[in-house]
């Protein structure tokens, strides 16, 4: 497994807390009705955040993907647990 | 997201609540002892004291193996299996194959058990299902895993079942993603103050999203682990080879070399290990030897995957001069997709491509369907709270279960490294697993439902704490003992324990105090 599975999982994982920064439901939800981000914003966020993985594959390492995969998937569980006050 | 008919959706929503309703606690015992063993192997080593990290086959094997012809019956030296017990010392079987009754094959022959300056231990006579159970010193990984491959049911109803529980996880997980509407759109949104049918709800879903991939790719890995040899095995030797499964062996995973019995010494078993080390990236974890004391014995061992890779190899060396043949696909004689198919299955269901990182990811994924298991359980009973007061039963039955469960496997690993050092681990092990699963039932009966929870959930969190202390009490490594020898499983699971039992009781008492201190706040504002 390449070392490339460190940045990866950083640029995702950050990708995914804005993601979760900017989400409108979860915003609406806890009473903060402003900075919301738009659906264009999401979905380029999302594909940036598929990015890492893509390269792993690319690079024929399945390993580090998945790992990746599985690292990103709790990675976004955790980041929803959150709590913020409005 | 996909959106189906409103009738439809209410058919896809009863599949997914009965699914997980009726099999859901047994699904949960399956998912929960998986997920800890995934870190099986490192369990084994933390409870049983193990500061051995060099594999048995990094050291010297053959003469071990050789001095161990003499004194076994020309009857049982058909084959020989070599594997790892124990703190890396070295299991031999020497066996030759027999058919039940019932046509099915079965190894019988003499198993060593060798201790690590290599003499014999332990001589057992039988079959592989005689002699081959759980020892003194791996009571608790192989009762946590046993658990998890057959609930401790009998063979083959036992992997019948946990193959069923699986289909059932599937079913759910498909069903889940069919019924959410608004799959992408509710990922981070946990309403954690509305009405507990969506704080339920809002929990079971952004678990089930995020794990939702893996829980597709545990389920059905873990199914084709217990249909393959229960019923896809009989089934198709049944349909191509008139129901003979050693030719059906023979033609998937045998080699297809020339028999010739002249009687020929074994070549050097060193040999092969140290090539084998060398091309696949990593000592062998399995060796058998076909044909041994013959011309035409074949040598094969068994790797996990290399650096960068999932799929697990398998090299194959003449028998009779050590050297190196091929590499062999898991199926057939031919590399294939179906061949590579069948080879990533276990490193996809255990996660162990990527040493402790990928454990670590897949022991995560594990919490998650656990969380998603039981929250999916509770929201089912939640949103009946107020038609049918019958379910309070079913309500009792997940607690017991959800914190039961955990509690009892906790319980039974402090008995067994109380009873590891008197060497009667292997008794009192499920023993005081079965009297912990009691105790908690007849507390289920007892006690109110909110109570027993608390109850249980401080219990677990005290034995999490303690365990490393009655490591140590009993006479386990020390944490300068085990790194001097590198091996880190000791303190990493003694310090995991100790973090999980301390968040436990912050989230239990912590928590609660500062809720109360916010009321009080509250109060005193309002007066």
């Amino acid at each position: 497994m390449t070392y490339l599975i460190i940045p990866a999982l950083a640029v995702s994982i950050a990708i995914i807390a804005l993601l979760w920064h900017g989400d409108p439901k979860r915003r609406r939800t806890v009473g903060l009705r402003d900075r919301a981000d738009g659906t264009a914003k999401r979905r380029a966020l999302a594909a940036v955040a598929l990015v890492p993985g893509l390269v792993l594959a690319v690079l024929g390492d399945s390993a580090a993907f998945l790992v990746w995969f599985g690292a990103c998937a709790i990675a976004g569980w955790l980041v929803a647990q959150v709590r913020v006050r409005a | 997201m996909i959106h189906l008919p409103k009738e439809e959706t209410k058919l896809m929503v009863a599949v997914h609540g009965w699914s997980g309703i009726v099999l859901g606690l047994l699904l949960y015992a399956v998912v929960l002892t998986g997920m800890v063993a995934v870190f099986a192997e490192e369990i084994g080593a933390w409870s049983a004291g193990h500061v051995e990290t060099r594999s048995a086959f990094e050291k010297p094997i053959d003469a071990r193996v050789r001095a161990l012809v003499p004194r076994t019956p020309a009857e049982f030296r058909d084959d020989v299996n070599v594997f790892e017990i124990g703190d890396h010392n070295l299991g031999v079987f020497f066996h030759r194959h027999e058919l039940k009754p019932n046509g099915e094959p079965v190894d019988r022959g003499v198993y060593y058990q060798l201790d690590s300056a290599g003499k014999v231990e332990n001589e057992l006579r039988g079959t592989g299902e005689e002699v081959f159970g759980p020892r003194n010193d791996d009571a608790l990984s192989s009762f946590l895993v046993d658990t998890h491959v057959r609930l401790h049911v009998p063979n083959p109803w036992g992997l019948l079942l946990t193959g069923v529980l699986g289909l059932a996880m599937l079913v759910a997980a498909i069903s889940g993603l069919l019924i959410h509407r608004h799959l992408f759109k509710d990922i981070f949104t946990l309403r954690r103050k509305a009405n507990p049918v969506l704080v339920d709800r809002d929990r079971h879903s952004v678990a089930g999203t995020w794990s939702l991939p893996f829980a597709f790719i545990l389920a059905f890995t873990g199914s084709f682990f217990s249909f393959f040899g229960t019923v896809g095995v009989p089934i198709v030797a049944m349909a191509a080879f008139g129901g003979d499964q050693v030719a059906l062996s023979e033609a998937v995973f045998g080699s297809a070399a020339k028999p010739d019995p002249t009687p020929r010494a074994i070549g050097n078993l060193d040999r092969i290990t140290a090539d084998a080390g060398q091309r696949a990236g990593g000592a062998p974890t399995f060796m058998t030897i076909e044909h041994f004391g013959r011309a035409d014995a074949v040598v094969t061992t068994f790797h996990e995957p290399g650096p960068g890779d999932i799929e697990p190899s398998t090299l194959v060396y003449n028998g009779a001069t050590a050297a190196f043949d091929r590499e062999k696909p898991s199926i057939g004689t031919r590399p294939s997709a179906g061949g590579t198919l069948a080879a990533i299955m276990g490193p996809l269901h255990f996660g162990n491509f990527a040493g402790v990182l990928s454990k670590a990811v897949w022991f995560g994924l594990g919490f998650a369907m656990c969380y998603v298991t039981l929250t999916g359980l509770r929201l089912w009973l939640v949103r009946r709270r107020e038609d049918a007061r019958s379910l309070d039963w079913l309500e009792r039955a997940t607690t017991v279960v959800g914190f039961g469960l955990p509690f009892a496997l906790l319980v039974c690993s402090v008995a067994f490294l109380v009873t590891m050092p008197l060497g009667s681990a292997v008794f009192w092990t499920p023993t005081s697993f079965v009297a912990a699963c009691l105790a908690t039932i007849v507390a289920g009966f007892l006690m109110a439902n909110a109570r027993l929870d608390r109850a249980l959930q401080i219990g677990m969190a005290a034995l999490l704490v303690a365990l490393p202390i009655v490591r140590f009490a009993t006479g386990g490594p020390g944490w300068g003992a085990a790194l001097a020898t590198g091996e880190l499983a000791i303190p990493a699971v003694d310090l995991a324990l100790w973090v999980s039992g301390g968040w436990m009781l912050w989230s239990l008492f912590g928590q609660r105090r500062s809720v109360r201190t916010a009321d009080d706040f509250a109060l005193q504002l309002a007066e």
